[in-house]
């Protein structure tokens, strides 16, 4: 045969499994890593375990899927689901110990419970002040500081029933709650019983104080479009009730219990088969030297937000630049528009405006879909651009009248004047709060952690979160990598200045 | 030929001008002089259209006009700036632009010469004013004396056909005035430059030295034009302020 035709033969051959590959769609199910164990968390080697791992690689395989797993922020991953299906950034569906909700059924298409929880109150071992639910309204000598996941039932439950006699402290780091209590930061949390399960495990100063309350469901959020997917995945659910599967996964992190038994009655109209195999609990991999992952990590995290500081800060100066421009030498109704843009971004915070851009603008239905590095470039150029816009005025009227005088004397048009004479005298003028913004805004990038971007400081708080024996050494580590990042920006503005002859009151030579 | 006729000038309830009136010919050496607040620089801003004013009329040789109260088109205003050279009392270089740039930005900008000619230009004229050893300095390391004949040579850079000079010598000490003035004496001694010229000072012996004609202003109006010789002779306008 000629070896050109076994040539394309063999290429053939490899291509033929690939493409069948390709063709299986995937399950794009999002998570917020952070949030943590027995849910998603990361073993000493790196690699995300967790029951809901588990569970969507089988829910996923029982479909015919490719299980991929999107990170978002707890809070907000049901607006993920709003972005356009093919947007890289958009998932099909939240798998994240989400509960049973009215509100969200209404605009989500809902699955049947995987799982059923209950909230376990958590508190100090020797803390004498709690030992059931009941010592919550007990005021004296003060009111108990409580901690719960931000936007979960667990609050909604525990302002309803204790809001008036304690302080309720909520984030959306359960592990960051949790590890206050420990520390004796907050008197006692209120948490779904697989995270209460898993951290009592790893933190043995911590204790249960009086039973299990109130069961709750678990649940999975898609498309309200999605109903054939939502079906396709309830009867998984059923039949990994049904045949054991689940259990053997919940067993594995130690969470199946005598809920998980009556969920499966009420779901497949069948009690589970009786239950004698020994399941091997969690394989947290082989303990190795997690540095070098995480220092890795660290460096790709840096190298994201260097991006987002040196794509949006050029933006910030240019459309600052205009503004100002604008606001000082146009017309009534150029300036005062201009003016109001610059107090309602100033005025406004960074998350929101990050938040309207990346959830809610693509809501307006207008097509337009950003993603997360999009919406973070564009909406730190913007916030940025209020500030720079204030800095450019301010150079600009510190140019003495006559230097526009002189230039329009001269026979130069207004604009040639403004842009060969005033701006460079101006932006000269202005170096040093320019790049005093621009080390602030490199630190004001950590914001965008909350529109999915990993950039230093939301790697910290995942890094920190599955290592923490080593929290002092990363923040340590996470800091110098900022300081060693900002201050040869701070080295540049001082030789800028040097030249362009913005020290000492004198001009350049 | 520099046209001024009946110019007013209201600044809220102040007439800065009050129908100022006067004429300046071509190739003329032309003093204006008079008290302080009296209006003289004003007038000189509103010659060039930096000021605009609400009555009367600007006409420069006859062609460009600027009208009170109307508002002038930017293409006129362009090209009468443009015909009017200026030279004011802080210098007014561009302190982040070296002395050979400053100079030429007019035949640049303004003019759209080729940027060889401009650059051409500018170096005969700074040579002309006794800097062209200076074209690479910024303006802060020239003395004010310096940065005075820089911007006189940029003023000229344009080729204009008339010149204004705003007290050009009242922000230096007696030594840097009398360098600066040496460069306006050989304008007004130099046959070949017929741009009319007119000075607002308050040193009389230059104005004694170069003038041809001295107008007199005070409280917006010209109360006396006339020669120079006139103007400092026993009883003159001039002779009384000296």
């Amino acid at each position: 045969m000629n070896p050109r035709w076994l040539l394309v033969a063999f290429l053939a051959g490899i291509a033929a499994p690939a493409t069948a590959q390709e063709k299986k769609p995937e399950l794009r199910w999002g998570t917020d890593p952070t949030g943590g164990a027995p849910y998603v968390y990361q073993d000493s080697a790196g690699k995300f375990i967790g029951f809901e791992v588990e569970l969507a690689s089988y829910l996923a395989e029982k479909i015919g899927r490719i299980p991929v797993m999107k990170k978002g922020e707890w809070s907000k991953l049901p607006d993920l689901l709003d972005k356009s299906a093919d947007a890289d950034e958009a998932i099909d569906v939240v798998l994240n110990g989400y509960e049973l909700s009215e509100s969200l059924a209404k605009s989500k298409a809902v699955t049947i419970p995987y799982y059923a929880y209950r909230l376990v109150l958590i508190t100090q071992q020797d803390n004498a002040a709690i030992t059931t639910w009941n010592d919550l309204t007990v005021m004296n000598p003060r009111k108990k500081t409580v901690g719960v996941l931000t936007g979960s039932v667990a609050q909604a439950y525990t302002q309803n029933r204790f809001g008036a006699s304690i302080d309720l402290a909520s984030d959306d780091d359960v592990a960051k709650v949790i590890g206050l209590v420990r520390d004796k930061r907050f008197d006692a949390t209120v948490q779904d019983n697989p995270a209460a399960i898993y951290f009592l495990k790893e933190m043995p100063t911590l204790k249960v104080a009086g039973a299990p309350r109130q069961i709750g469901f678990y649940v999975m959020y898609l498309r309200k479009s999605d109903q054939e997917l939502a079906e396709a995945l309830n009867n998984a659910v059923r039949e990994g009730l049904k045949d054991g599967t689940l259990r053997k996964i919940y067993k594995k992190y130690g969470l199946w219990n005598d809920d998980q038994e009556w969920l499966c009655y009420t779901q497949t109209g069948t009690w589970p088969s009786s239950d004698d195999e020994e399941v091997e609990g969690v394989d947290t991999g082989t303990k190795v030297n997690p540095w070098p992952r995480m220092l890795k990590e660290l460096l790709q995290a840096a190298g994201m937000t260097v991006l987002l500081s040196v794509t949006s800060f050029p933006l910030a100066m240019l459309i600052g630049l205009m503004v100002a421009l604008g606001r000082v030498y146009s017309p009534r109704w150029v300036s005062i528009p201009l003016g109001v843009y610059v107090e309602v971004i100033r005025g406004t915070p960074l998350l929101l405006q990050l938040y309207t851009i990346f959830y809610l603008v693509p809501k307006l239905g207008l097509g337009i879909d950003f993603t997360p590095l999009e919406a973070g470039i564009i909406g730190l150029a913007i916030n940025y651009s209020a500030y720079e816009a204030e800095n450019y005025r301010a150079g600009l009227l510190a140019i003495p009248r006559g230097q526009m005088e002189a230039a329009l004397a001269l026979g130069l048009k207004p604009i040639t004047a403004i842009r060969m004479v005033i701006v460079p005298q101006a932006v000269r003028i202005v170096i040093p709060p320019v790049t005093n913004d621009f080390i602030a805004l490199f630190k004001d990038t950590s914001v965008c952690s909350v529109i999915l971007i990993t950039e230093l400081t939301r790697k910290y708080n995942e890094l920190y979160n599955f290592n923490r024996d080593y929290i002092v050494e990363l923040a340590f580590v996470t800091a110098a990598l900022y300081l060693i990042m900002s201050y040869p920006m701070a080295l540049l503005a001082r030789v800028l200045e040097r030249r362009m002859g913005t020290t000492g009151g004198g001009i350049a030579r | 030929m520099i046209r001024v006729t009946n110019i007013v000038k209201v600044h809220g309830t102040n007439r800065i001008l009050d129908g100022a009136t006067l004429a300046i010919p071509k190739g003329e050496v032309a003093a204006l002089i008079g008290p302080s607040g009296g209006g003289k620089s004003t007038l000189l801003r509103c010659i060039n259209g930096l000021e605009e004013f609400q009555e009367g009329e600007v006409s420069i040789s006859d062609k460009l006009k600027l009208t009170g109260g109307v508002s002038t088109s930017k293409n006129d205003l362009l090209q009468l700036r443009r015909t009017v050279g200026m030279v004011f009392q802080q210098f007014n270089l561009f302190p982040h632009m070296t002395v050979l740039k400053n100079v030429m930005m007019g035949p640049l900008y303004a003019l759209g010469k080729p940027l060889a000619e401009a650059e051409s230009m500018a170096k005969k004229l700074l040579d002309r004013v006794g800097l062209g050893n200076k074209l690479d300095a910024k303006p802060a390391q020239l003395s004010g004396g310096q940065q005075q004949r820089v911007a006189i040579a940029r003023a000229l850079a344009v080729n204009p056909a008339a010149i204004l000079f705003d007290e050009p010598t009242s922000a230096l000490d007696p030594r840097m005035s009398a360098e600066v003035m040496r460069v306006i004496d050989d304008l007004a001694g130099d046959e070949q430059f017929q741009a009319a010229m007119v000075i607002v000072t308050h040193d009389l012996a230059s104005v004694r030295r170069i003038a041809d004609t001295v107008h007199v202003l005070e409280q917006g109006r010209v109360v006396y034009s006339g020669s120079a010789g006139e103007a400092f002779a026993q009883g003159g306008p001039a002779a009384a302020l000296d």
